[in-house]
């Protein structure tokens, strides 16, 4: 054998050689590579899972809080408007009554304002106040009372009394203004039931 | 309501501290609600302690400040005080007496309701159960909030108790049902800066919808504070018992409660019991705790999430101690887990919710749900154990399962306990989380959990 075809046979087995180890190479790299493909994938889709699930939650989030808001938004608008004509109502209803209150009856109901307050303080011993129309229908009430007094002072009111014990310890409020303060809150019900709120 | 107007008293007798005291007063009853008119004509409220040998003591709840002897007058009502109540509470915000603080008019009422309650029938009471999702993993994972159930947050001051409140009140709801769910939220005593946080914070969130917010702040009377829990109890009791909605109260910061009420104790100069509290704080407290529940034949339920803070994260400090003998449970917040900045730093192996049993579990949460937890307690346990032990000896002497727990003790905090302010998790994922910590363990080391739900859900790390 000449040296030329040793080097040639030598030559060859080396390049064999790197050929396998290259094919090995190439194949395991191939193979890793399919690994890791594989792995990311399930990865991939656990990720793209995650960011679905969390922008839907956002979404969620987004809409409950629109909603939400809105929602409060036009109940606090009705109650506003509710508010308003019941508002309006009450006036044309004291209007009402200030125009129509001193009628024959008139007389009747601040006795029995006078009775309620006198029995209210435990003493008929009392100073009557009321407002200035009113002075001469108290005056013609006093016969019935013994007792009582009526004051000098006029009070700003729509009708009814405010009765106070000799002393000035104890005062009983008993005007159509108190009682309609006092009512309010069940007027005001009625009233929105009326508008179709509440029961 | 009575239709019948009081008496005005002008006698006044002696005004000390938030206490009025009226002469020559004839017909007064116990608790009657009072208007107090100012020489300038200003309103104030307040109720009547005592009555007897012509005089009553009144107690006034937006303070006696500017109030004089001479010109001061007390109009005695005639009724207790009662709140007015509708489904139009919804959404609302009020004052700590129940006063519209939103700018809107007073709710329209659909009844007036006395704002201590009506005691309930002991044999008409049903037994808490079902869950309440929080959307807070330690708390539905290991501390699960059952409806009707009463389960204090026992805190420090300046801890993140406030948040976690928020946080709850945002996310909570009942799953699995159609049932409506409320949330009434009373803030006693609570600073501006923390008053908006929680008004904004349900207001973004869009849960303002569904809560109704009672806000007393820290410059407001004091007085006023022994009101707010009860008017926003009162709130709930129609909108659990007459609306049937489900509906959680969370009451914040009981400590200023137990505070004004020692405030009226010194007025009346009562025997002082423990730290200057009055010797009935404990009936005191138990006529509000023990207003959660439900009733037989009734759809709705009062949930009760009082909210303390312990003055020097004492526990045997007189509020937090007997507020334990009346409530299910606790949940106690860690000084030291909040400093390492962990949030929510609940410390579970304090914490217990007592009938967590009876809310989890199959056709509530998930059938592997009590072992899982037990699993996560114990586990949790023992790292609190190497973790002292790793102090002594150094990592280097501990074995290697302790240094298995040891990372289940740093992973159970980073992941599972950790938890963003407005992460809402369900209770799938929860538990999923337990599984997760647990999973770092060799499957021999898990005891409480039955071999299938290993098989079906353990995965090891």
């Amino acid at each position: 054998m000449t040296s030329d075809s040793k080097l040639e046979s030598t030559i060859d087995k080396i390049l064999n050689q790197t050929e396998i180890e290259n094919l090995s190479s190439l194949k395991k790299s191939f193979e890793e590579s399919l690994e890791i493909l594989t792995k990311s994938q399930s990865s991939l889709e656990e990720d793209y899972d995650r960011i679905i699930d969390e922008g839907k939650k956002e979404a969620e989030k987004i809409e409950k809080q629109l909603i939400g808001s809105s929602d409060l938004e036009s109940r606090n608008k009705q109650i506003l408007l509710v508010e308003d004509s019941i508002k309006k109502v009450f006036e044309k209803a004291i209007e009402k009554i200030r125009s129509s209150i001193h009628n024959d009856n008139y007389p009747k109901l601040m006795e029995s304002l006078l009775e309620e307050s006198i029995n209210a303080l435990g003493t008929s011993d009392v100073i009557i106040s009321t407002n200035s129309k009113d002075k001469e229908v108290v005056q013609g009430l006093l016969s019935k009372f013994s007792g009582a007094e009526l004051s000098t002072d006029s009070i700003d009111c729509l009708g009814g009394v405010e009765v106070k014990s000799m002393d000035g310890s104890m005062t009983f409020t008993n005007t159509i203004d108190s009682k309609i303060d006092r009512m309010k809150p069940l007027i005001r019900k009625d009233i929105a039931t009326k508008f179709g709120i509440g029961s | 309501m009575s239709k019948q107007g009081g008496v005005q008293y002008s006698k006044i007798a002696e005004i000390k501290g938030p206490l009025v005291v009226v002469d020559d007063v004839t017909n007064a009853a116990f608790d009657e609600l009072v208007e107090i008119q100012t020489t300038d004509g200003e309103k104030r409220l307040g109720k009547v302690l005592e009555v007897g040998n012509g005089k009553a003591i009144v107690q006034v709840f937006e303070g006696t400040t500017g109030l004089s002897v001479a010109g001061t007058r007390a109009k005695f009502v005639g009724k207790v005080m009662e709140l007015p109540v509708s489904d139009q509470l919804l959404g609302r915000v009020f004052d700590g007496l129940g006063r519209p603080k939103d700018g809107l008019p007073d709710p329209i009422a659909d009844k007036f309701l006395d704002i201590n309650g009506e005691p309930m029938n002991p044999e008409q009471r049903d037994y808490p159960n079902d869950f309440i999702q929080t959307g807070v993993s330690v708390i539905d994972g290991m501390l699960t909030l059952v409806r009707g159930q009463k389960l204090p947050i026992f805190s420090g001051s300046g801890m993140s108790h406030n948040i976690l409140a928020a946080q709850i009140a945002r996310q909570a709801s009942v799953v699995g049902t159609k049932d409506e769910f409320a949330v009434v939220f009373a803030a006693i005593g609570v600073q501006y800066s923390e008053s908006e946080y929680f008004r904004r914070s349900l207001e973004e969130s869009g849960a303002l919808k569904r809560s109704v917010l009672f806000l007393n702040l820290a410059d407001d009377p004091a007085i006023e504070r022994i009101i707010t829990p009860r008017v926003a109890l009162t709130t709930a009791e129609y909108l659990a018992y007459d609306l049937g909605m489900h509906v959680l109260v969370i009451l914040t910061d009981m400590t200023n409660y137990a505070e004004a009420l020692r405030e009226i104790s010194a007025a009346r100069e009562e025997v002082p019991g423990r730290k200057g509290y009055p010797g009935y704080l404990y009936t005191d407290l138990s006529t509000i705790y023990e207003r959660a529940g439900r009733l037989k034949g009734r759809k709705g339920s009062v949930t009760q999430m009082p909210i303390l803070t312990m003055p020097s994260d004492d526990i045997t400090h007189p509020i937090p101690d007997l507020t334990g003998y009346i409530t299910e449970g606790q949940i106690v917040l860690g000084r030291d887990l909040f400093r390492q900045g962990i949030y929510p730093p609940v410390n579970i192996l304090m914490s217990l919710s007592r009938i967590m049993k009876d809310g989890i579990g199959e056709g509530s949460t998930r059938a592997d749900h009590q072992e899982v937890s037990n699993q996560n307690y114990d586990a949790y346990s023992r790292a609190q154990e190497v973790r002292a032990l790793a102090g002594i000896v150094g990592k280097g002497g501990l074995t290697g399962v302790d240094l298995k727990y040891l990372e289940f003790g740093d992973d159970f905090e980073k992941k599972f306990l950790s938890q963003d302010l407005d992460e809402n998790r369900t209770i799938d994922e929860t538990l999923a989380l337990q599984w997760n910590a647990v999973s770092l363990l060799p499957k021999n080391e898990l005891t409480k959990v039955k071999d299938k739900y290993i098989e079906q859900y353990y995965k090891e790390r």
